[in-house]
């Protein structure tokens, strides 16, 4: 304890301080400005406004028409309280003929197709198909193959061949404007031959907590579906922000390889200038193991108090430079902040990155006898 | 004279305590290095993002109150109109749509493909360009591709972030563009519409392919204020323009000139970073503040150096040697260690880089932050450590 505050009295501790202050503060300062970034970011994303829609598809599917659900779910949906509308649907890859056009289309043969339409806040032309030989077309979809109301189609999907008459045009604004839509038992009921459907497309009512409700129907349903939201503005910006966070990251490996080598050179300088008192510690009969520790802990001393520093300064430091970008540029409002997770981890990497670089030459001069110089 | 050659002979400092302060200035150059290389990638790719770089010829269209390149709505209507103004080689209407891509963080560009591959020429390295009417289709980047594990024909489950959509595209084709482009889907305008929540009439961005020398940037805004101006009137022979039309046919809106703005493309871009402060002098100034903040690291390891040949340099004094001899002798030996270690710093620091970014951590929204062999970067490296070195030495106290 007493070599060490010897030690630590040295001229060159304040400057050994400061140095790793200054590297401490460029991690400090890059992290709380990522932080004000990232959280202005989750809050813009917040702000959009979120729509109602849910899809149920099957775990494995990592596409819609991969997916396969079993059609009795749908029941199972009806039944929960907290719903306020469910569509189950079958979606299909279709080759359509027309006179104008040869084309690849999607069909989606849903149930309570006047509402599904409602739902999509469609605007319609003609009327809603009603049965097994009526479609509704979507308008992009009629102006690339030349459909109207009125007209007569022929599609095949697996290897069957079904005639339609199609009996509206919709616009959605949506996906939907390029797809066929037929009414539930439609076109000899391509979905019935296997009892499954594809998705389910639901919402909640008005007013229902939807992590609970989600967690209710979590425990009804089947493990082997899961339930995606439509639109997620805050998921994409976690997305994103981990994409900075882990650049930042691989970055900071580069700062914490010169807190690395700052400590080495720290030690060593302790070793070249504080020779004398080692050698009179040695000589007084101080063993291997007190030097190491002394000049161990001298490193962790230092350490410590930079990193304290270090972190005060870089806060201070970020807060100070986007004061002074606002007044050079107003549009640009920033205030830097750090959480207590960055401040734990900056702790840890710093300590054991001082601890690392200082062990060899502390090592080294613990194992010179009093007599010998270190390099 | 005499005496300062005959010391300039004499290797008093030995190479070992050398090599530790030629480790710490690698390590500080390293440091300086990767922070510039990868902001101003990130400012370069950036700026180049729309017409490449310097591409003064490539002219946006866009709306001027919009606060990032992805949000903002301009009529689609212009891109017809534009194409008919003389020197105007090509248009280009583009939507861009965030979304959400196998649960990974996407964008996709709606585009019209004859239209846009006047403007960037893409090389399919696999499958094919879609057609405006391929709904179900997609192109994409090599890059998105290797980091979402696309394959040719693979089907992607795309949910919206900008609105209640969601769809399924397949993959057409895999596209190479030697640029942050490789990072995209790019897919049919209406796709992007969808995907992004636009009507018809509207869409994010419009790219223009000018003829400079036949029309200036004010001639193209006069076309949009005078658009603007006039009565709405239909167009003429719809279908018929050099600008190829999705199958929805333009609706003509009515649009207020302020809401709009004309601007080579590359500048578009710089003016979005320099709202938010980010311009190539702040980004090198930064750089330079961490390779400051470093120094001190620096300055502890000459004067390590200093006190290990504390001895050498006592001796020489008491040879004859002045102190202004021995600093200035001492910095004309450190000068080739101080060029080595900050070239080898930038040199690892480039090679960090280029793994970095081959492993797909170098991204920012989403894109890849692209990096160059800056030479003034690394001739910024070199100045900084060697006047740094400079004035630890000749600043140092020797007895």
């Amino acid at each position: 304890m007493l070599s060490e505050k010897l030690l630590l009295r040295r001229p060159g501790t304040v400057s050994a301080i400061l140095a790793l202050a200054l590297l401490v503060a460029i991690i400090a300062s890059m992290n709380s400005v990522i932080n004000y970034v990232n959280a202005q970011s989750e809050a813009l994303a917040g702000l959009v406004r979120i729509g109602e829609t849910y899809i149920i598809l099957s775990r494995n599917a990592t596409a819609l028409t991969d997916s396969h659900i079993d059609a009795r779910l749908a029941n199972c949906l009806y039944e929960i309280d907290e719903i306020s509308q469910a569509f189950p649907q079958k979606l299909l890859k279709a080759h359509l003929k027309t006179a104008s056009a040869n084309l690849a289309v999607n069909i989606r043969v849903v149930e309570n197709l006047e509402d599904y339409l409602k739902f999509n806040a469609a605007s319609l032309k003609g009327t809603f198909a009603r049965n097994s030989f009526e479609a509704d077309v979507g308008e992009v979809l009629a102006g690339t193959a030349g459909i109207t109301v009125g007209a007569k189609l022929t599609f095949s999907t697996n290897g069957k061949t079904f005639n339609i008459k199609v009996v509206g045009v919709y616009r959605t604004q949506s996906p939907l404007d390029a797809e066929i839509l037929i009414p539930l038992a439609a076109v000899g009921n391509p979905y019935a031959e296997d009892a499954e459907i594809s998705i389910i497309e639901f919402k909640f009512k008005p007013g229902v907590d939807r992590a609970i409700a989600l967690k209710r129907m979590a425990e009804r349903l089947p493990s082997s579906i899961r339930i995606v939201k439509v639109q997620q503005p805050i998921i994409f910006m976690q997305n994103i922000n981990m994409q900075t966070i882990t650049f930042l990251n691989v970055w900071s490996i580069a700062v914490y390889a010169i807190i690395v080598a700052a400590s080495y050179v720290i030690t060593l300088r302790l070793m070249a200038e504080s020779s004398y008192e080692i050698a009179v510690l040695k000589a007084l009969g101080a063993k291997k193991r007190h030097i190491f520790a002394s000049i161990m802990g001298y490193a962790i001393a230092v350490a410590a108090l930079g990193l304290m520093l270090g972190i005060a300064l870089g806060l201070v430091g970020a807060q100070t430079a986007s004061t002074i970008l606002k007044w050079l540029q107003p549009t640009v409002e920033m205030s830097p902040f750090l959480e207590a997770e960055d401040i734990l981890k900056t702790l840890v990497l710093t300590l054991a990155s001082s601890i690392l670089g200082c062990a060899y030459p502390a090592y080294k001069s613990a194992s010179l006898g009093y007599m010998e110089k270190p390099l | 004279m005499t005496s300062s050659i005959k010391i300039l002979r004499f290797k008093y400092l030995k190479r070992q305590r050398l090599l530790t302060l030629a480790l710490i200035i690698t390590a500080a150059s390293l440091l300086f290095s990767i922070t510039a290389l990868s902001l101003l990638g990130f400012y370069k790719g950036f700026t180049a993002y729309l017409g490449g770089e310097g591409g003064e010829d490539i002219i946006a269209v866009y709306n001027s109150k919009s606060r990032t390149p992805y949000t903002g709505s301009v009529p689609a209507y212009l891109a017809y109109r534009l194409a008919s103004v003389k020197g105007v080689v090509a248009t280009s209407p583009e939507v861009m749509a965030p979304c959400l891509i196998n649960d990974q963080a996407a964008f996709l560009r709606g585009i019209v493909p004859e239209s846009f591959t006047k403007l960037n020429p893409l090389k399919i390295v696999r499958g094919s360009m879609f057609n405006l009417s391929d709904f179900g289709s997609a192109m994409v980047g090599e890059r998105i591709a290797k980091r979402l594990g696309l394959n040719l024909n693979d089907r992607l489950l795309l949910i919206g972030v900008l609105a209640d959509r969601y769809m399924e595209l397949w993959v057409k084709g895999i596209f190479a563009s030697n640029s942050i482009m490789d990072d995209e889907v790019l897919a049919p305008l209406h796709v992007g519409q969808w995907l992004r929540g636009m009507d018809y009439g509207s869409i994010t961005i419009i790219r223009l392919k000018v003829d400079r020398s036949t029309v200036s940037l004010s001639e193209v805004f006069e076309k949009v204020a005078s658009e603007a101006a006039q009565p709405i009137q239909p167009i003429p022979g719809q279908g018929k323009s050099a600008a190829q039309e999705p199958v929805m046919p333009w609706t003509i809106r009515r649009f207020s000139i302020e809401d709009i703005g004309v601007e080579e493309a590359s500048k578009y871009m710089k003016g979005y970073m320099e709202r938010y402060g980010v311009t190539r002098e702040a980004l090198v100034t930064l750089s330079a503040a961490v390779f400051l903040f470093s120094s001190s690291t620096i300055v502890i390891a000459l004067k390590t150096v200093l006190s290990q040949h504390k001895d050498e340099l006592s001796l020489l004094r008491a040879l004859g040697a002045s102190k202004r001899l021995l600093k200035v002798d001492m910095l004309i030996k450190l000068l080739p260690w101080t060029f080595t270690a900050s070239a080898a710093g930038f040199l690892i620091a480039s090679a960090i880089l280029g793994v970095i970014q081959g492993l797909g951590y170098m991204q920012v929204l989403s894109h890849t932050v692209p990096f160059w062999l800056d030479p003034s970067i690394a001739a910024l490296n070199f100045i900084l450590a060697f006047t740094l070195v400079s004035v630890s030495v000749l600043g140092s106290g020797i007895e």
